[in-house]
Parts: structure tokens; C-alpha cells; sequence
């Protein structure tokens, strides 16, 4: 079997996993990025591009920043971590620059309060732009920085398991998908930056089709902490047909601002006024209008975009959307009125982001030795709710932490022994190809999925919660029963076995989190808890594994 | 019974398969479905083996190239039409069936140095249009399968995906390199007038690339 041998082995090829890896390197260590997808093809590409960046309006500071942090996050926010956030926030804008992406200038040439825009939650217009690149400019200019700098790269390889010797993390099995070949990496430090798992919610999601959780599991297979599992934000507006673009995001709350209107089937009006509301509560209404039978044959709610064109900056804003491209995906999916604001858009929450994860300090360090996250794969900074286009920036700033403090910690270092397990965890894969059993690992990927989106989804309830405990439960024993293709090269079987199981492991750990979690805050809306319960819950619920047994518990928040 | 759209997908397994094969497949008809709902539907419901890629399922990710009737299209944003025959982008080398590899498109960003130099001062910076509209480049590699004079693997000629690079490099107020001097190196002078370049994204490569640098070598 095919060794590989570094000081920082970086897991994901996104934003934060390549700032990571080429921060590591900065710093003198031999660093190897494995992606499971191409490099840099991930969520940060995919996304709109406008990234927070505190201080470009007059009145804005970095504390107001902060505060807006805890106050959006509902204050289960790590108080350290969120302040790191607001504080490095303009340097990662520049690290993003140094790669080779441009954020619009005004005519001065500078980013100024005039390219600003305020979404929602934000107390001050302080999102950048890139129109009309977007994140497709940021993830070239990730490509463009990974390339100038002397990391190895492994394209479209997926980690299965992490290696350790004794409690130290020193190492992953690796899976690469165009070769079809087991192989391990030895490192003296991992930095999982894998990003989220919207995809346990496909077809309503608006992430990448491999973002999937494999960090979490992987992080928690070997002892770690993760924190606020069940706070998965759901961006309100997301396409409900034809069935190929479900879950594509048209749009946050302020895309309705200042006129729009949200109804039911029947037309009644349910929202207004959507333009300073959070995505959580828009979300959260409109999950509870669904849950009372309000939605659309397609199970969506009707989005009026319609009052905005009797105003003129409702006007000018479908222009500004327009120019921007945003409304082709509305055209393409629901034709030339809905284009144009003259029929409201079928639409229903969409799986965008994790703000559970990774539990690290302020270096990036896991509760695990030598286990480093960043970005969305690490948890903490945003609380039970993200603020609009911090996401971006959080990459920049935590990758650039993890991958200094992984660096520092393994230059220098011997090579750790991660022979322990090594055999079998590889053998476990090698022994995938050809199974001649019942179920295709997709089709089980696609039943926890359901069972994901229809019971731990926008509004949960206890019966719905164990009725998702009993499904994964099923869908586990049915894993040992898989059918597997014998291909070689690009055999998706393989991946999407490595995939269910980290799936159903991130999906339990969201479901108990969510269960024992009795109120509603932020983007967890509890049906039977309809309330925010401050005596009781101002606190982070934390899951890890001990002595291979899964374990939850709360603690205060650190405030 | 429901109405189903007939297409034929290529298939092929370099490792094990003698040759290449165009497979029938039925599937259901849907209002607007797309080229990636008819993939998708055959990976879960008909054939699993079906190799192809995709991610965001709308127009920014890049990843679901391929040619439908042997032009370069995106999966996610072609409607799906009876007798479509579907095959991978023709120009690179292929993995399986609809797979093609672009790990080397990647080595080339490190091999003709398409970056810009560290530690740029970014405080004032005047964008011209041309170079933001290029940034827009989502790499889905669809211009390499358009080229009739691109060929993986040879230094003679670069090919649109490297012009567009290089291209967006020379519009970069930080970027210090003559990107023009490059692209003639890598045979942009091949592209003259030749304008069979496509972007399934709406950009105008020979225009806003291109041209830009074949016109200023000329004016020197």
C-alpha cells in the first residue's frame, strides 16, 4: 500500500482548507491537501461572493460587529472565537486579495462605504462584493494562490478514516476516486476543513453535491467534541421544481426588502417587512406555516416579489438583481413572469450551513491531539444562527489560525507511529468493490435524506426526532448489507458507502443534539418548545464518543 | 403510462471495455428537467455505474461539463430533449464514460506561474470591466472542447481556458508578468480570427480575451 508522509495534512479544498494548507506551508511545514472534490470546485465557489468585512461605514466598529455576532448567533456564541471573527475579519479579506481575487472598489479604487451592502441581521452595511464573479472569482483565485505554493495536492480524494497513535492524530486512509486506490498519508497534525453537511437534506439544499459531513464524522470517530450539532441554518428561499434544481437558493431575506410578501396556497398573506428579519426567523415562520398545512402542491410557500415594482427602488432592485444574474435561475426553473416579479416564486427553506461543529480553542486545536478545523467544519463562532456573509470571511481567518498553529506544533517533530488500525481501517475499504448485496449505498443515502428533511428539518418535534433515531438505526444495519460496482476508476458506489457512514454518524449527532436541545433559539425551532427558554438553556450542548459509546451533554456558554 | 424521453449516453471504461458504447436510456418525462436530472435519474434508479460529475446543480460550480449532440454544454442548465446523445468533453483525457480528467489544468496554473506575485500592496486598485467580467470564469474547461486547434498535452498551443487565465492576469492592476509575450508563446497567434470559442456561461472569450491580447502584440 501507498504511503504518503507530511508535517500538516489538510482535508478539504475549499476556502478555508486551502488558506490552511498554504498558511501551513508559510510556516515551514511539509503539507499535503487532500479534496475530495477537483481543487477549489467546493461551497465557496458556488457561493454569491459577498463577504463581511466591519469598518467601511462611518459608525461601524469592530466591537458593534461583535455584538452583532452574539446578538444574530443568540448568544450561544463562543464569546473568544466570535471575537477573533470580528477582529481578524479585515486581514482574511486580504488574504483572499493576496491569492489573486478583487472585491469591487469604488471610482477611488477602494473598498469603501459605498460598496457596502446590509443584509440582514447586520446592524450596518458592511458586506463586500465581486460582481459578477462572485465565489466563482474566489475559488479560481484559491486554485491560483494553492498552485503559487509549494503544497502537495491530491485531487478527488476522500479520507475515510483517521489514524492515531496512542491519543495524537497522525494520519488518514485515503481513497483516491479516478485511481481507485486505497493509500495512506502520515502526518503529525490533520486540519479538517471539509465545510458542512447540507447535503444530508438533498434535494433541499443548496450546497455542493459533496458536502456531505465527512469532517464531522471523521473529527468524531476519534474522540472529538462538536458543539451545537442540531443548529443547521435553512437560507428561507430555495427552488421547490422541477425536481433537478430542488434546493437551488434564490435568494436571503433581504432580496424581498422592502415590499415582498410571503403566502400560503391560499394567498393569505403569512410575513412582511422581510427585509431587516434574520434567516432564522423567516426560515422559522415559514416552517411553521408548512407544518400547518399552508404549503403549495410542491410543499413551498409563495414568495410575492411583485409589491416592490410599484415603488422605484423596488424597481431598481430587480435591476441590481438582474445585473448581478440572480434572477436567471428563476427564469430557468419558473419562466418570464416569475422573472420578472409578476408571479411569486414557489419556494421552501434550503439546507445552507452548519453552525454546530468542530469544537476547537482559539488556534483551531480539536479536544483530540494533533486534530485541527477551520471554517464552516469547526463550530462555535455564530452561535444558533449565522449573520450573512461572515461565512466567507470566517474561512480566511480560522484557516489561516489552524494552519499557523498546526504548522508550529509538527515542524521539527519525528514522525508518529499510525500503524495501529491501519490495516483494517484500509482493508474496510479495499474489501468495498463488488459486494453482491441488496442495497445500493446511494438509495440508503437518498432514505436518510427523507428522513433527515421531514423530521429533523426546519420544525422539529420529539416524535418526529425518534422517529429519525429509529431510521438511522435501520439504515445502519441495512449498511452491512450493500451492493457495491466493481469498477475501478470513479466507482461512486465506493464513495457513497465512505459517505453514508460518515452521513448517518453526523446525522445521529444532529438528531440527539436536536432532541435534547428543548426550546427553540435561532435556526433550531422546536414545535413542541415554541419558546426561547433563557433560565434554562443558555447553553451549548456538546457530543463526542467515549470509550466507543456516544455521549451528549450541556454546558454554560462562556459568557 | 407516463411519457419518457429517450437519450444515449456514452459509456466507456478505458480500463476493461474494448470500445466505446452509446447506451439507450428512458426517462420520465418532467416539465424542465434538465440534462443532470436525466443523470441523476439513471444513477439512482437505472444504473449506478454511470460515472459523471456535478455539484451545485445551477451554473456556478463548473463541474458538470459534458457535450450534448458534441457541443460542450452544463448538465445543470440544458433542458433535457428527446434523442439527446450525451458524451464527455472531448478534448481531454478521459476517465470514464462522462469523466474526463482536469488534474492537469491544474498543474498548468503552477507550471505558467497564473498567479500573482505575494505581498501586492491591495489598497487602491482600479479593475478594469474586462477583468471582472473574466473573473466570472467558472473553469468548467467547456471553451477546451470548442477549440478546434486545442490539443491536451502540447506546449505549442495553449488553448482558451489558458488565454482567459492569462488574460484575466494581464487586466489584474498587481500582476506583474508580460501575459501578452506568454500568450504568444503558447500560440494565441493560432487564434486569429478563428472566434470558434464557447462559453457555455455567456462569456465572449474571443472578444474580452482573446483579442485583447493578440491586438496590443500587434500594435507594438
Amino acid at each position: 500500500m501507498r504511503v504518503e508522509s507530511c508535517d500538516v495534512l489538510c482535508l478539504g479544498g475549499g476556502g478555508a482548507g486551502i488558506t490552511a494548507a498554504v498558511t501551513a506551508a508559510e510556516y515551514g511545514a511539509n503539507v499535503i491537501l487532500v479534496s475530495k472534490e477537483p481543487l477549489g470546485y467546493g461551497d465557496t465557489r458556488i457561493s454569491m461572493g459577498l463577504t463581511s468585512f466591519p469598518g467601511v461605514v462611518e459608525g461601524d466598529s469592530l466591537e458593534l460587529f461583535y455584538q452583532d455576532l452574539l446578538k444574530g448567533g443568540e448568544y450561544l456564541n463562543d464569546p473568544e472565537l466570535a471575537w477573533i471573527m470580528a477582529e481578524m475579519n479585515p486581514f482574511g479579506v486580504q488574504l483572499l486579495e493576496s491569492y489573486g481575487h478583487l472585491f469591487q472598489r469604488n471610482n477611488k479604487g477602494l473598498i469603501g462605504s459605498d460598496v457596502a451592502y446590509l443584509i440582514g441581521g447586520h446592524s450596518l452595511p458592511r458586506s463586500i462584493g465581486c460582481p459578477p464573479g462572485g465565489g466563482i472569482s474566489m475559488g479560481n483565485a484559491l486554485r491560483a494562490g494553492a498552485a503559487r505554493s509549494n503544497i502537495r495536492v491530491f485531487e478527488e480524494v476522500l479520507a475515510s478514516s483517521l489514524l492515531c497513535s496512542g491519543e495524537h492524530v497522525a494520519g488518514a486512509v485515503c481513497f483516491d476516486i479516478c485511481r481507485g486506490e486505497v493509500f495512506l498519508i502520515r502526518a503529525g497534525a490533520v486540519i479538517i476543513a471539509t465545510g458542512g453537511a447540507g447535503w444530508l437534506y438533498y434535494p433541499h439544499t443548496d450546497c455542493n453535491s459533496g458536502v456531505n459531513g465527512d469532517g464531522y464524522a471523521l473529527a468524531y470517530n476519534v474522540g472529538a467534541k462538536l458543539i451545537d450539532m442540531e443548529q443547521v441554518q435553512f437560507m428561507p428561499f430555495g427552488l421547490t421544481h422541477p425536481a433537478s434544481v430542488c434546493g437551488v437558493y434564490v435568494g436571503e431575506p433581504s432580496l424581498a426588502a422592502p415590499k415582498g410578501l410571503i403566502r400560503n396556497r391560499n394567498g393569505e398573506v403569512i410575513l412582511s417587512g422581510l427585509g431587516t428579519m434574520t434567516r432564522a426567523q423567516v426560515t422559522n415562520a415559514m416552517a411553521v406555516e408548512l407544518s400547518r398545512g399552508g404549503g403549495t402542491e410542491y410543499g413551498g410557500l409563495l414568495l410575492d416579489l411583485e409589491p416592490n415594482l410599484a415603488l422605484p427602488e423596488g424597481r431598481q432592485m430587480w435591476n441590481v438583481r438582474k445585473e448581478r444574474g440572480q434572477l436567471n435561475i428563476v427564469r430557468f426553473a419558473y419562466g418570464e413572469d416569475a422573472y420578472r416579479w409578476k408571479k411569486p416564486w414557489d419556494v421552501t427553506p434550503t439546507a445552507h450551513y452548519f453552525m454546530g461543529g468542530i469544537m476547537v480553542n482559539t488556534s483551531g486545536q480539536s479536544s483530540v491531539p494533533g486534530l485541527y478545523a477551520a471554517g464552516q467544519a469547526m463550530g462555535g463562532i455564530h452561535g444558533a444562527n449565522r449573520l450573512g456573509s461572515v461565512s466567507l470571511a470566517e474561512l480566511f481567518v480560522f484557516g489561516y489560525i489552524a494552519g499557523k498553529a498546526a504548522a508550529k506544533e509538527c515542524i521539527g517533530q519525528k514522525p508518529l507511529d499510525c500503524s495501529q488500525g491501519q490495516e483494517e481501517a484500509a482493508g474496510n475499504i479495499k474489501s468495498l468493490s463488488g459486494r453482491k448485496g441488496l442495497y445500493s449505498p446511494l438509495v440508503l443515502q437518498r432514505r436518510l435524506q427523507k428522513t433527515m428533511w421531514e423530521n429533523v428539518g426546519i420544525a422539529r418535534v420529539e416524535k418526529g426526532l425518534r422517529t429519525a433515531l429509529k431510521e438511522i438505526e435501520e439504515i445502519e444495519e441495512t449498511c452491512e448489507n450493500l451492493k457495491i460496482a466493481s469498477q475501478i476508476s470513479y466507482n461512486r458506489d465506493i464513495v457513497h458507502t465512505i459517505e453514508i457512514k460518515h452521513m448517518l454518524t453526523v446525522a445521529k449527532l444532529i438528531t440527539e443534539a436536536a432532541l435534547m436541545r428543548c426550546e427553540t433559539r435561532g435556526a433550531h425551532l422546536r414545535l413542541d418548545f415554541p419558546e426561547k427558554d433563557e433560565k434554562n438553556w443558555r447553553r451549548n450542548i456538546i457530543v463526542f464518543k467515549e470509550n466507543n459509546n456516544f455521549k451528549i451533554q450541556s454546558e454554560a456558554v462562556k459568557f | 403510462m407516463c411519457r419518457e424521453v429517450s437519450i444515449e449516453v456514452f459509456r466507456y471504461d478505458p480500463g476493461t471495455d474494448s470500445s466505446p458504447s452509446w447506451r439507450k436510456y428512458e426517462i420520465p418525462f418532467e416539465e424542465k428537467n434538465t440534462v443532470l436530472g436525466a443523470l441523476l435519474f439513471i444513477q439512482e434508479k437505472l444504473d449506478p455505474t454511470l460515472a459523471f460529475r456535478y455539484g451545485c446543480r445551477y451554473n456556478r460550480c463548473g463541474l458538470c461539463s459534458l457535450e450534448v449532440n458534441g457541443k460542450p454544454r452544463m448538465s445543470c442548465h440544458s433542458y433535457l430533449e428527446e434523442g439527446m446523445r450525451l458524451g464527455p468533453l472531448s478534448k481531454l483525457p478521459l476517465i470514464r464514460d462522462l469523466v474526463v480528467d482536469r488534474k492537469g489544468l491544474f498543474q498548468d496554473l503552477a507550471k505558467y506561474e497564473l498567479f500573482i506575485e505575494k505581498n501586492t500592496d491591495n489598497t487602491v486598485i482600479f479593475e478594469p470591466e474586462q477583468g471582472a467580467k473574466l473573473r466570472g470564469c467558472a473553469e468548467c474547461l467547456s471553451c477546451l472542447a470548442a477549440c478546434p486547434k486545442y490539443s491536451f498535452g502540447s506546449d505549442d498551443f495553449g488553448g482558451p481556458f489558458l488565454f482567459v487565465k492569462l488574460a484575466q492576469l494581464h487586466f489584474d492592476p498587481r500582476d506583474k508578468k508580460d501575459r501578452i509575450e506568454q500568450a504568444h508563446s503558447l500560440g494565441i497567434n493560432l487564434c486569429q480570427d478563428c472566434k470558434k470559442c464557447y462559453c457555455p456561461n455567456g462569456i465572449n472569450i474571443y472578444r474580452d480575451a482573446i483579442s485583447t491580447l493578440l491586438k496590443v502584440k500587434k500594435n507594438d
